[in-house]
């Protein structure tokens, strides 16, 4: 059988190796030179519960996964359950079948098998890839280099039951899907990696953070990283902390950055908004998890919209944009810390667990990216809130023998503390010009995506949503005109006023519309309907692809 | 020592403990760039409360953070260029009360910095509540019948979260407080500096002045200055403790510097490529 997407989905408990087979799974697909979407489904548990992979590949460009699995794989009786309607048609369930009997599907003696071996917990995971091997005819000593890369602690052990396993649904499902090669191999790389390498793209030196999902993995990989791109980074003692360390690396000239979720960003606004009055340059990353409160750690959403416009107390400028792919997390978050460079004020990038956690076979120009320059003070007596045609205050950092005062209060422009009626004004004044400074930069650049269709309806959507729309729309062989806006504060406005009184649908992932909301109040857009789902789940884009027919008129 | 003050307008109420502090601050100056600190590699923090008016006042450069939070203001510019040497100066409230988790892990990281707590045991500038110096009964407008909290031992307390030299200074004897504060920037590791400082509307100074006394000899080790600040708490003046600790950005990235040492976008990018061919 040969289709044009393929999608394997692995399921288990935490601890039996359930997204390593993912990952190693995807890497089988993009060495055969296809785009690979891998979503990654966990709970807030360390053992137990239930956890899935699912990925979906094709010799073309793919940018969501598919629920509905041709090959499904479960290591026990509560995956099988949740799975049973995962299957796609003409696809096969592959079980445990020392868990359950089931008249459907091909069952394996996972557990016993496993038990032969001394090392056992991740080798379901290792099961699982022999699984694949077999039903997409890879030949078993690739299957076994493969097990060799990926999973160094027990490599005989691994080999051995890895071909005992292939061997054993060879005869059923050998060769049951002809995967077409694709046109080159490409790099896997998770959202919170082009993330993160961009910001290193970008000239970042320090980076803070305290551990919340779904950013804990840009700690992870910029701690691991730190030596190779010589950085600083810390995990502090509180997101309090985390913000505050940051504004005084950035007094030092240090591009800095933080990251965390909806939660860790509430306790730094008080920070963000010390970065609005000192003017100090600081990228926060927010990713997105269903909140209130505590909310859905591990799952995803986009209801810190409206929270990521308005943070902080005071009026200042504040600059967000969210990344539509993973591939243009790397360039936006290098954009992003020039921004906030360029206008010494704090930016948020905005994004969601599911950018951030899923991944992504990319090709990135790297070169492309920016790198992040302050205007700096040339000669001649310097004030560090010096009032200019664009309100952006040359800089200098220490040491140096001339004085720099960031200050916290309201302050004159040597930065000494002021609470004169007029020099209160005159501030305001001096750093609202920024805001029409930056909205004459960004009207150079790309701030909107648009890609035009010949349907009279239009679809907004923005961030990761993008990604599943995109995929809708092709499954479902439909072309409206698609806009999705990068910057979201500044609203791109000029990009938008085309689509006024036009049929205009929106897509997003909040109960109470915040994305159509903006586009209402700040576009002046009509908005017809809203398609939005809330269960902390990503889109199917088959399920998306039916709602959108159904509102297309 | 006048081009250390700005033209801004002195507001501490007249008699105010703060002189002593702004008075030693400037001796301290240009003691340190006679043993070779220069004046430019000084970078102070101040919170927000009557002490951290000395950030308005004193000619150097810095950050004037948030009630709190400037401890972490310091963490971050050591950590970013450890070239610079910090002061902070927080009052009793925004280093042990808002801030005090930040001064806490100050210490236990043993960050370079000196940590000047302004300790006047009352929330001067928001009109006299209880502070976390505070006695135990003070009668502030939020504790109208006395607070019912007993203050921290801010010496005892620093010990034992990490810090490597932990002493105590008064306003009113201004030579022994300007070599305590030398002492504390010359240390290698975290330098907490608690002056006792009337805050005049609120307290006098024969408050201070009938008590204060000096440590005899410094304690030798940490039991004994545990034992020493148990001891001697409120009025006894001195070094409590003084050891030698790995400091917190040598074990973080070594000889390194973020800033200064920064490794260049062109080598960036190659990095960058070999990295995601290994992906």
């Amino acid at each position: 059988m040969v289709s044009e997407v393929f999608t394997f989905l692995v399921g288990g408990k935490a601890g039996e190796g359930v997204k390593k087979a993912g990952s190693v799974a995807a890497h089988i697909f993009s060495s055969l030179g296809r785009h690979v979407f891998q979503m990654d489904d966990y709970m807030s548990l360390i053992r137990g519960g239930h956890n899935f992979s699912v990925i979906s590949t094709s010799p073309r460009w793919i940018s969501s996964h598919y629920i509905k699995a041709n090959l499904v794989v479960n290591f026990d009786k509560r995956s099988c359950e949740t799975h049973m309607n995962d299957i796609a048609e003409n696809g096969i369930m592959i079980f445990n079948s020392d868990e359950q009997d089931l008249e459907n599907g091909i069952g394996i003696p996972l557990s016993s098998e496993v038990e032969k071996y001394s090392m056992k917990k991740l080798m379901f995971g290792v099961g699982a890839v022999a699984i694949l091997a077999a039903n997409i005819g890879f030949k078993k000593e690739n299957m076994n280099q493969i097990i060799e890369d990926e999973y160094p602690s027990g490599i005989e052990d691994n080999i051995a039951f890895a071909n005992k396993i292939y061997d054993m649904v060879y005869p059923d499902c050998g060769k049951k899907f002809i995967l077409e090669k694709g046109d080159k191999k490409r790099p896997i790389v998770t959202g919170n990696e082009a993330i993160s390498l961009g910001a290193i793209a970008g000239g970042l030196n320090v980076y803070y953070g305290y551990p919340m999902t779904p950013t804990s993995s840009i700690l992870h990989f910029l701690a691991q990283q730190a030596e190779n791109f010589g950085l600083a980074v810390v995990h502090a003692e509180s997101e309090i902390a985390v913000i505050n360390m940051a504004i005084g690396s950035a007094f030092t000239g240090a591009r800095a950055m933080v990251g965390t979720s909806g939660g860790g960003f509430a306790l730094m606004t008080e920070g963000f908004s010390l970065a609005g009055i000192t003017e100090a340059p600081v990228l926060v990353i927010l990713s997105q998890r269903p909140g209130p409160a505590t909310g859905v750690p591990t799952y995803t959403e986009q209801a810190d919209l409206a929270f990521a416009l308005t943070a902080g107390h005071g009026d200042f400028l504040r600059i967000v944009a969210s990344p539509r792919t993973v591939r243009e997390a790397y360039y936006l978050t290098a954009e992003m810390l020039d921004l906030v460079w360029k206008f010494q004020t704090p930016g948020i990038l905005l994004t969601e667990k599911h950018l951030s956690e899923s991944s992504m076979t990319i090709e990135i120009d790297i070169e492309n990216s920016k790198w992040a320059e302050p205007k700096m003070h040339k000669n001649g007596d310097y004030k560090r809130y010096l009032n200019t045609d664009d309100g952006i205050s040359p800089m200098v950092f220490p040491p140096s023998k001339h004085v720099i005062k960031w200050n916290s209060y309201e302050h004159d422009e040597f930065g000494i503390t002021t609470e004169n009626a007029e020099k209160i004004s005159f501030m305001h004044d001096k750093r609202n010009k920024k805001l029409e400074a930056l909205i004459k930069y960004l009207k150079g650049q790309e701030t909107v995506k648009k890609i035009y269709g010949e349907h009279p309806t239009n679809i907004f959507t923005y961030g990761s949503t993008y990604m599943s729309v995109l995929e809708a729309l092709k499954y479902g062989r439909m072309n409206p005109t698609t806009i999705a806006p990068i910057y979201l504060s500044p609203l791109p406005i000029w990009e938008l006023m085309e689509f006024k009184n036009q049929d205009n649908i929106v897509i997003e992932q909040s109960s109470t519309e915040q994305f159509t909301r903006l586009l209402k109040e700040k576009a002046g857009l009509e908005i017809r309907t809203t398609i939005k789902q809330y269960d902390g789940r990503p889109f199917d884009p088959i399920d998306l692809s039916n709602k959108i027919k159904e509102v297309l008129q | 020592m006048e081009n250390l003050k700005t033209y801004a307008e002195i507001t501490y109420c007249p008699g105010c403990g703060n002189f002593g502090i702004f008075t030693a601050i400037r001796n301290v100056i240009p003691l340190l760039e006679q043993k070779g600190i220069k004046r430019e590699n000084i970078i102070m923090t101040a919170g927000i409360g009557c002490h951290g008016k000395i950030f308005d006042y004193l000619n150097l450069s810095g950050i004037y953070g948030l009630h709190g939070r400037n401890c972490s203001n310091s963490e971050g510019i050591k950590i970013a260029n450890p070239d610079l040497k910090v002061i902070n100066f927080s009052g009793d409230a925004n280093g042990l009360a808002e801030g005090l988790e930040h001064t806490m892990f100050a210490a236990k990281r043993n960050q370079d910095i000196t940590f000047i707590l302004h300790n006047n045991s009352v929330y001067a500038l928001t009109t006299g509540q209880f502070s976390p110096l505070a006695e135990k009964g003070w009668k502030g407008p939020s504790t109208p019948k006395g607070s019912y909290e007993e203050p921290f031992n801010p010496i005892s307390l620093m010990i034992e979260a990490g810090a490597t030299f932990v002493a105590r200074g008064f306003s009113g004897d201004i030579k022994h407080l300007t070599d305590l504060i030398v002492q504390g920037v010359e240390h290698e590791g975290f330098a907490f500096i608690e002056v006792l400082q009337p805050a005049v509307p609120y307290h006098n100074w024969e408050e201070y002045r009938d008590h204060i006394k000096y440590l005899e000899k410094e304690p030798e080790n940490y039991f004994e200055a545990i034992k020493a600040a148990k001891k001697n708490h409120k009025f006894t003046v001195g070094v409590f403790y003084r050891t030698r600790k790995p400091v917190y950005h040598e074990e973080l990235y070594g000889a390194y510097n973020p800033v200064t040492k920064k490794i260049s976008r062109d080598t960036r990018l190659d990095k960058i490529r070999k990295t995601l061919e290994s992906k």
